[in-house]
């Protein structure tokens, strides 16, 4: 700790003020105006400003509405797809990675890639690739698997759904695999030996000592993966635009259409106040484990 | 002759071991190879697609030939984006030029001085990113339009610093406590005050953690479509913005997408390879090493 004096405490509050002020200027007063809105009745498209208070109506209104009910349901389902599917794949990759040859380092370094490349061009390049007719996923498959010929992926809700998912979890299981590597990495030799003196076969070692130990990881980068999925977006303006019918409207979603498209932004930031109370709760869990993690 | 066909055995193990050992090493080559090809190839498609012509890319060949007349298209022709590329490079770099200099000078204090409220504040930052898009995005909607702020690149620009000043903080704190402090005390000892700690010792140790700060958050304003969906008029049209309006009269062209998608990925590649050592910091900010 450096040592204090006044001139110090000058210092500090200059170089800690601007950052602060831009981050709490560019927060607190969008979420302050949101919440004032929340309690109001506005439709943009018929005056420019707030038409009254309305109470808790706005909210009231959301537990009724059925296309906010519908758009969580699909939220949820997507998360613990897309979650499942980046933890699975994440964990495979990791194994198959893991030991140290010349393939494997060259591999890992493709690796950040996907990464790289924006949501809403996965979005498109993966919409591309399944398209009827002409995308090579589809071509493919189709010739593979005679009875997937006229198969169109986006227009059956639960594929759609899952080939979202998959356009995430492209993006974010490679990068799991180089945290799992690295956690994997960090586990004393001395005890997979013991385990094999024991008789242990891989299989065993890789349930009873491989994941117990990477487990702190996998925990916060399980909880990072929540939090960022729940948030889905740019893939579904890229993909699907919500459809087939409401199949794959996202909360995020709704609330873009109901302030966005229909203009009604009383009702929608009372719809992305409801949706913060579930993003702060996880938050809390995620930031209290990265502090467990730091002491 | 027993003994030497036991030191044969014991040289290359039983056929049997050593069969399993070969199978075993062609088992872990396939998965390998598996995760490069599920990795890889939706890249490699996209640069393909990229060089073939409309006609190809609409029909069901897979192989055709190359042409350069989708970049000719979008850098010359009807469909240019070379406005929207300096609008994305523009909004991106002055965001990164304004931010870093302020978080890393926050980073600093959390990182060296000890006073009430620091964990609190801190946590606070961090909490900032966890707000729904859409919030943030409402009312700034409507105070830009009412100021005049709306369709300049400043817009885009105030809501992008939100993202990536509480991300590049709680980076650089990482990067600096790795720091030790000694030959920063031994600085003021010899008189330095904090500005001058900050700028001729601190600075320069810890320049690799600002250049990953750096390219992470340039990648992210580069590649952030939420905002510059929702904020963005004719004029601050950025790169991923320019890939939805392809859509012309004869539906999707996906070759143009596939050529700006090119121009969107290409340069976000290179900045992120130069960095690939810290990736894993980056991302879960410093949670993971």
């Amino acid at each position: 700790m450096l040592t204090n004096s006044r001139q110090q405490g000058f210092a500090k509050v200059a170089m800690l003020a601007p950052a602060l002020v831009i981050v709490f200027a560019t927060t607190v007063y969008p979420m302050a105006n949101a919440f004032w809105l929340s309690f109001q009745q506005w439709q943009l498209t018929k005056s420019q400003a707030p038409n009254g208070f309305v109470g808790l109506d706005n909210y009231i209104q959301a537990f009724s509405d059925r296309f906010f009910i519908n758009s969580v349901v699909v939220t949820i389902e997507y998360t613990l797809l897309s979650v499942a599917l980046t933890l699975v794949l994440g964990l495979g990759m990791a194994v198959s990675l893991q030991k140290r040859s010349f393939l494997n380092t060259l591999i890992r370094t493709f690796l950040i890639f996907p990464f790289a490349v924006s949501p809403a061009l996965k979005g498109y390049s993966f919409r591309f690739m399944l398209q009827p007719d002409y995308g090579v996923i589809q071509l493919t498959l189709g010739s593979w698997f005679p009875f997937l010929k006229d198969m169109v992926w986006l227009s059956d809700p639960w594929w759609a759904m899952f080939w979202i998912s998959i356009s995430e979890v492209w993006g974010w299981a490679p990068l799991y695999a180089l945290m799992f590597i690295g956690a994997m990495g960090s586990i004393p030799t001395d005890i997979f030996d013991a385990a094999k003196v024991d008789g242990a076969s891989n299989w065993k070692m890789f349930w009873g000592v491989t994941l117990p130990m990477i487990q702190p990881v996998i925990i916060i980068a399980t909880l990072l993966k929540i939090i960022g999925s729940l948030r889905i977006f740019d893939q579904v303006v890229t993909m699907t635009g919500g459809g087939p019918g409401r199949a794959t409207q996202s909360i995020n979603y709704y609330i873009y259409q109901t302030g966005f498209k229909f203009t009604n932004m009383g009702y929608s930031s009372a719809l992305a106040y409801l949706f913060l109370v579930v993003l702060a709760v996880l938050s809390y869990m995620y930031i209290s484990r990265l502090y467990r993690q730091e002491n | 002759m027993a003994t030497n066909s036991l030191n044969r055995q014991q040289a290359s193990g039983t056929p049997r071991i050593r069969w399993q050992a070969v199978a075993g090493q062609i088992w872990e080559v396939f998965w390998a190879l598996a995760t490069l090809f599920f990795v890889v190839f939706p890249i490699a498609w996209l640069i393909y697609t990229s060089f073939r012509s409309g006609l190809d890319v609409y029909s069901d060949r897979y192989f055709s030939q190359l042409t350069l007349e989708n970049f000719q298209t979008i850098f010359f022709g009807e469909f240019s984006v070379v406005p929207e590329f300096f609008t994305s490079l523009f909004v991106s770099t002055a965001t990164v030029l304004i931010g870093i200099p302020f978080a890393v000078m926050a980073a600093y204090v959390f990182s060296r001085f000890r006073f009430r409220g620091a964990q609190v504040l801190l946590v606070a930052v961090l909490t900032t990113q966890f707000i729904p898009a859409l919030m943030i995005a409402l009312p700034f909607y409507n105070l830009f339009r009412n100021t005049g702020i709306y369709d300049t690149p400043w817009a885009l620009i105030i809501v992008y610093l939100s993202l990536a000043l509480p991300y590049s903080i709680w980076m650089m704190r990482g990067f600096i406590d790795a720091l030790p402090i000694e030959i920063e005390e031994a600085a003021v000892v010899d008189g330095c005050n904090e500005f001058q700690v900050l700028a001729y010792v601190t600075f320069p140790l810890v320049l690799p953690g600002i250049i990953t700060t750096l390219v992470f958050s340039f990648i992210m304003c580069w590649n952030e479509f939420t905002y510059a969906l929702l904020l963005a008029g004719q004029e601050t049209v950025t790169l991923q913005i320019a890939m939805t309006r392809t859509i012309g009269i004869q539906g999707i062209a996906w070759e143009l997408i596939a050529a700006i998608g090119m121009l969107v990925m290409i340069p976000m590649f290179i900045v992120s390879f130069s960095i690939r050592k810290y990736f894993v910091e980056g991302l879960t900010m410093g949670a993971v090493k």
